[in-house]
């Protein structure tokens, strides 16, 4: 049942009372007109009636002074018949009228007013005439055939009055019939109204309550699946291997699965309510600083492209637990968006990563150990070659000297042993660890890159062009980097074939904020650009993403797979970005990798 | 002291070494052609009477073992020394070479090896 129904069904529910009590005022209305008709009528009788008893009244005040003035012969006596000769007049002009109004023949008034006329003339005028002449009037015979004339006209009054007597009675009985009529319809018609309101109110309250009821199992019924639902979800929740907190837009804990719970230490019970950086609290794993509350603030700036995520040497939060100590961890948020798409909260999906670190740091020396490798095969050349020439002029020099030549021996070997010395100061500084990041003169690292490169190069073929801009200085260390650029100079010497070129180009970049018209280009601090290009057969475009991820390799027993992503940690963790374009197109293929690197707080010495 | 002088050729693109075996050669009583690279040496070794091939591994362009075998399928009696900084070279590297030895053994044995290959041939 619709709203517009249950409208129907109280309109029709209030209807039928207020119809039925316009038909109990209809059936009333007509029955008091009725009543009203019986009483007017009844009216009109008693007003007939008391003209009749005047008529009758004054009829005997004449014939009293005919019969006082016939004894006395004084005309005091006399008056009563004089004075009643006008309101007679008028007494039965109203009679008549009422008469007539009442539907009764006025004939009975005219023959009562022949009657009296002929009374009046034929007796009571000639006994006045006579009394007054003195002659005697006790004449029997006339005085009665007068009395008979009399009793005449008083029997036409009388009959007048009875008849309306009479009709007043039937009237009366008519009006208490009409009001015993309305009292039994008035009975009948509540009995029936009552039935009929009381039937419809059922049946159309029924089918309400029909419809209410079956809203309410609606409703129970998608409750219960709900509930249903919410318990699939909350399972699944739980059962997820990741932890995962879920606030609501103003950083309160909303749930806590087991793993959550697990990590940080906090019960889900415990921490409902509680603000999202004590249950959640971060450090950066570098600085030690608190991160800032995910629920906190949403990403408002536009997106970096320098996902760190699935890089685990880039630096990742810390995550304190509950009892002070401290896991590693790898986490993402996402905002819950209400239907107006407005954010209602927060769900953090998190995981630690301490396992996969350790993993992460055998692969690291794993990658190490090859470009160490690879690299000592070279520096034994390096260092075989002078080391073989110095044996072979000291022998020289031992079997047979002769002075004209030991000048030039001499000369040749030291300049010999200043090459092995030059490469076996680059070996130190290659791995020399520093804790602490210093500043780097990044053209003097590349110097000593090339150095031990030299020969790798010589050997491919390959002319290198550099082109580096003088005061380029970096914050970092220096043995790491050294492994990117080695590993990144390694690759363009692989790619390029003999007599190809690559160049090694540095810039200063000053520091770039983000800019409207150019939305691309995320903000980055001042720091240095070095580009590495060759003119190598390029990087088809399905192996580009694959680029970065670890053991992928294009050299098939030669490569470990490890050098880009490791390079790729590496910056990341000195706050850089490493980029690849590459084209293999047949006029201008080739490869560019650009790697950032942040000036940080270095500042020439 | 061999006589009468025997025409050696040296290829390796290290000058200084190059320069240096020279003068032993030449002490030794050899006559030497020297060739930086490769495919210079294969020149100089077809176009000349080379009696002895002393070859470096490690060079730009071809190595060692690549023109090893271009003078062997060219000129298969002259005997071919190899020089290396690498202390085991795969066979199908050595196989092409008569003695095989790794730089820094000294100028003694050196020329031992390298007239051992004369009196191998001569026999």
């Amino acid at each position: 049942m619709n709203l517009r129904q249950l409208n129907r069904i109280l309109l029709q529910t209030l209807l039928v009372p207020v119809v039925a009590l316009f038909f109990v005022a209809g059936v009333l209305a007509l029955q008091i007109r009725k009543a009203e008709i019986s009483v007017a009528h009844m009216q009109a009788a008693s007003d007939n009636i008391t003209a009749a008893a005047r008529v009758s009244a004054l009829t005997v005040d004449e014939e009293t002074g005919i019969r006082g003035y016939q004894l006395t012969a004084n005309e005091i006596f006399l008056q009563p018949y004089g004075l009643a000769q006008a309101p007679l007049g008028q007494a039965l002009h109203d009679l008549r009228d009422g008469l007539a109004r009442q539907g009764i023949d006025p004939r009975t008034v005219d023959d009562f007013v022949l009657a009296h006329d002929t009374w009046r003339v034929a007796y009571a005028e000639p006994i006045i005439q006579a009394t007054r002449n003195g002659t005697d009037t006790r004449d029997t015979g006339l005085n009665l055939r007068a009395k008979a004339q009399m009793d005449h006209v008083r029997s036409l009054i009388t009959r007048i009055i009875q008849l309306e007597q009479t009709q007043r009675n039937e009237t009366i009985r008519t009006w208490r019939r009409q009001v015993r009529q309305t009292l039994q319809i008035l009975v009948i018609l509540a009995v029936v109204i009552g039935l009929a309101i009381g039937i419809t109110a059922r049946n159309r309250l029924h089918a309400v309550s029909d419809a209410f009821q079956n809203t309410l199992e609606e409703v129970r019924h998608n409750a219960q699946l709900i509930y249903e639902s919410e318990q699939r979800l909350r399972t699944m929740l739980t059962s997820i291997g990741d932890g995962i907190i879920v606030c609501d837009r103003f950083g309160k804990v909303e749930l806590l699965n087991t793993v959550a719970e697990q990590l940080t230490g906090w019960r889900h019970t415990e921490a409902v309510n509680e603000p999202i950086d004590k249950i959640f609290h971060l450090v950066n794993e570098a600085t030690r600083e608190s991160v800032e509350a995910p629920a906190a603030s949403f990403p408002q700036l536009p997106p970096s492209l320098n996902d760190t995520r699935n890089n685990p040497l880039a630096n990742h939060p810390i995550l304190i637990r509950r009892n002070g100590t401290e896991i590693p961890i790898q986490e993402s948020e996402a905002p819950i968006t209400d239907r107006a798409g407005k954010v209602a909260g927060v769900v953090i999906v998190f995981r630690d990563i301490t396992e996969q670190r350790r993993s992460q740091t055998t692969l690291l020396a794993t990658e190490k150990l090859a470009v160490a490798g690879r690299l000592a095969a070279t520096l034994a050349h390096e260092i075989h070659n002078p080391l073989d020439s110095v044996s072979n002029l000291l022998y020289l020099m031992q079997s047979d000297p002769k002075p004209e030549d030991m000048t030039q021996f001499l000369d040749l070997a030291s300049k010999e042993l200043d090459r092995v010395a030059q490469i076996s100061r680059a070996m130190l500084g290659m791995y020399r660890e520093s804790k602490e990041p210093v500043a780097i003169d990044v053209q003097e690292m590349l110097d000593s890159i090339l150095l031990l490169l030299d020969r790798q190069l010589r050997h491919a073929q390959v002319s290198l062009h550099t082109e580096f801009e003088p005061g380029a200085l970096i914050t970092g260390y220096p043995a790491e980097l050294r492994q990117v650029f080695i590993n990144l100079l390694t690759n363009a010497a692989d790619a390029s074939t003999s007599g190809s070129r690559i160049e090694l180009r540095t810039e200063i970049c000053a520091e770039r904020r983000w800019n409207a018209r150019t939305p691309d280009l995320p903000p980055r601090p001042a720091g240095v650009a070095i580009t590495i290009s060759d003119n190598g057969e390029g990087i088809a475009d399905d192996i580009l993403p694959k680029l970065f991820q670890p053991f992928f390799t294009t050299k098939g027993e030669q490569g470990t797979g490890l050098g880009l992503w490791v390079s790729q940690g590496i910056v990341q963790k000195h706050g850089g970005t490493i980029a690849i374009n590459s084209s293999t197109d047949t006029k201008g293929h080739g490869t560019m990798v650009t790697v950032f690197l942040p000036r940080g707080e270095a500042v020439l010495a | 002291m061999p006589e009468p002088r025997r025409l050696v050729l040296c290829v390796d693109d290290e000058a200084v070494g190059l320069l240096v075996r020279k003068m032993i050669l030449e002490r030794a009583g050899y006559k030497v052609l020297t060739a930086q690279d490769g495919a210079t040496g294969l020149e100089v070794f077809a176009e000349e009477p080379i009696e002895a091939v002393v070859l470096d591994y490690a060079m730009p362009g071809m190595d060692g073992g690549q023109v090893a075998a271009c003078m062997r399928a060219r000129k298969p009696q002259v005997p071919i020394l190899l020089l290396s900084a690498y202390l085991a070279l795969p066979s199908d590297v050595t196989r092409h070479v008569d003695v095989y030895m790794t730089k820094g053994e000294g100028a003694p044995m050196f020329l031992e090896k390298l007239n051992g290959l004369f009196s191998t041939v001569s026999t």
